[in-house]
């Protein structure tokens, strides 16, 4: 858009006191060219931006891209599961029963302890028994401590009792955060029947020789690397890439300096607000859903979420506030039912798996502690690093991304990621996050 | 087109300290894309720094080095303000160059 189009709408807008200051914007303009006048507008630009009320978004169409069915590979080509978890809870939708307390089992089994000790041990069918407890003298390296340690179970417990509790931890316990083994068909019964010959076999304490092997007395991991230095962090190029793009015209000739001319100054905490609840959409806008909107609506550009350049967008836009802190809007009513929404979501028992968000990431529960080599950390301290270069997938994500992650993890279907179920948990886990510091883009393994 | 790359200079002792993060696929020629299509053989093949114009390191690389590659490496007897240079050129043909000087 040209200066000279751009000039009367601003002027509409921009109430009585300020009016003299814009003519004199323009006449300096007239009388001095571009190069006095292109700051001297833009500024005022700014000022009319407060003043006009809610920035303009697409309202109508999806933020994801067109052909967006479940994420599949990675950018350097790492593939995602791609099982249908339809069957099981997802964010949307309940499709799997609690627990009902019905014992499954009640004579003696009798089990191969062989199988049913490679089934405990086995990475590829639900993560095997040691991610989460310690098993004996024969526990693989780093077992976790999520669970109990089980070294002693054989002595303690009967067949039955096992039984049940591996097929369905929530016969005994309903806020169990074991998988249901048998009701999830992850082991049928005659695996299950292996699996409680080998538990039954467990009768002797399990001391550690190394303090690392122990999960109690491990080190947690602590990132080191400066993720603001742009030669360790490979997320820094798309901050470069952010940059050009935020100056690039569109096919209608405006870019977003068009009307934010002066964004290290003026956004330098926008990102920090984010994500906000939109009322003409009734949901909320994460930074990326916003760019593809408010793009849509303005400069015509098409930055559809998750894509390359909406990435390297959200990274220039939370680059451009850090060190502010997360400070979401909750004063309207929609906000804060977003945000009651988003903790409801985080306590929701998901997929194959039946976990739920609070189950590892809070101090409540699991927290701190380790699934097999992995160490859970509470919800507080996730988000500010957002969008952050993963250098276990080599490539960057967005949170949304890191939620779609996550769905996968406990095996449900990933939603998209402009899903309305995504944008409550943002605001819940921003409520959380209130008073973190943005250091963006991030860098984690 | 040059893709993009980072440098940073600075004196630690006797000599300079220098990292390089380059971006660049690094395609090893034998992965597949989503339809199952091998994807070309494209990596950086030869690097070379100079100091003040003076070669310091010139290495071959092959399909091993990892995508977006880090280098990092020491040159005794620079002093601060010292030009260190990075090229490369890739298996299509591309070069990229970047310069820094070296910092205190």
């Amino acid at each position: 858009m040209t200066r000279a189009a751009l000039t009367p709408r601003l002027l509409r807008n921009v109430k009585r006191p300020h009016r003299t200051l814009h003519l004199v914007g323009s006449t300096l303009w007239l009388a001095l060219g571009m190069i006095v006048c292109h700051p001297t507008v833009a500024a005022g630009n700014e000022a009319a931006l407060r003043v006009r009320g809610p920035a303009p978004l697409e309202l109508v169409r999806s933020a994801a891209p067109a052909s967006w069915q479940r994420q599949k590979v990675d950018s350097q080509g790492s593939s995602w599961p791609q099982t249908d978890w339809a069957g099981y809870n997802t964010l949307t939708t309940l499709a799997t029963p609690p627990g009902n307390g019905a014992i499954h089992l009640i004579t003696p089994t009798e089990g191969d302890a062989a199988k049913g000790r490679q089934l405990a041990f086995d990475r590829t069918r639900g993560g095997s028994c040691v991610a989460c407890h310690v098993m004996g003298k024969d526990t693989p390296p780093q077992p976790g401590n999520v669970g109990p340690d089980l070294s002693l179970v054989g002595a303690t417990r009967s067949d039955e009792w096992l039984f049940n509790y591996v097929y369905d931890p929530r016969t005994f316990n309903p806020g169990s955060i074991m998988p249901p083994w048998g009701a999830h068909r992850l082991f049928n019964v005659v695996e299950i029947r292996d699996i409680v010959a080998f538990l039954k076999t467990l009768k002797v304490v399990h001391t550690f020789g190394d303090t690392q092997e122990n999960p109690d007395s491990r080190t947690p991991p602590k990132e080191t690397r400066d993720n603001l230095d742009p030669t360790e962090n490979p997320a820094m190029f798309a901050l470069d890439r952010g940059k050009e793009l935020f100056v690039r015209a569109s096919v209608q000739g405006k870019s977003c300096a068009s009307c934010h001319a002066a964004p290290e100054s003026t956004m330098k905490s926008w990102a920090a607000q984010m994500p906000r609840y939109e009322a003409r959409l009734n949901k909320v806008l994460g930074v990326e859903e916003f760019i593809t909107r408010h793009a849509r609506a303005t400069t015509g550009a098409e930055f559809p979420m998750q894509e390359a350049d909406n990435v390297a967008l959200s990274v220039y836009l939370h680059h451009l506030s850090n060190g502010a802190v997360i400070r979401p809007d909750l004063s309207s009513p929609g906000a804060r039912k977003a945000a009651a929404s988003g903790r409801a979501l985080m306590q929701r028992k998901l997929g194959q798996l039946n976990m739920a968000c609070v189950d590892c990431h809070t101090r409540e529960k699991h927290a701190f502690k380790w699934a097999r080599g992995q160490y859970l950390v509470e919800s507080r301290g996730t988000i500010a690093h957002f969008p952050t270069w993963r250098t276990s997938r080599g490539d960057i994500w967005d949170i949304r991304k890191r939620f779609q992650w996550c769905n996968v993890s406990v095996r449900a279907n990933d939603l998209p990621p402009d899903a309305r179920e995504y944008g409550d948990i943002e605001m819940a886990l921003a409520e959380i996050n209130k008073g973190e510091k943005i250091s963006s883009p991030g860098i984690r393994h | 087109m040059a893709e993009p790359m980072k440098i940073r200079a600075k004196m630690e002792g006797d000599a300079a300290d220098v990292k390089v993060l380059m971006s660049h696929p690094m395609e090893t020629g034998q992965r597949k894309n989503e339809k199952g299509e091998l994807v070309p053989v494209h990596f950086i093949q030869s690097v070379i720094a100079t100091h003040n114009g003076k070669t310091v390191l010139d290495v071959q690389w092959s399909q091993a080095v990892s995508r977006n590659p880090f280098l990092g490496f020491r040159v005794k007897g620079a002093k601060a303000g010292d030009k260190i240079t990075l090229n490369w050129t890739d298996t299509a043909g591309d070069k990229s160059s970047i310069d820094t000087t070296v910092a205190a």
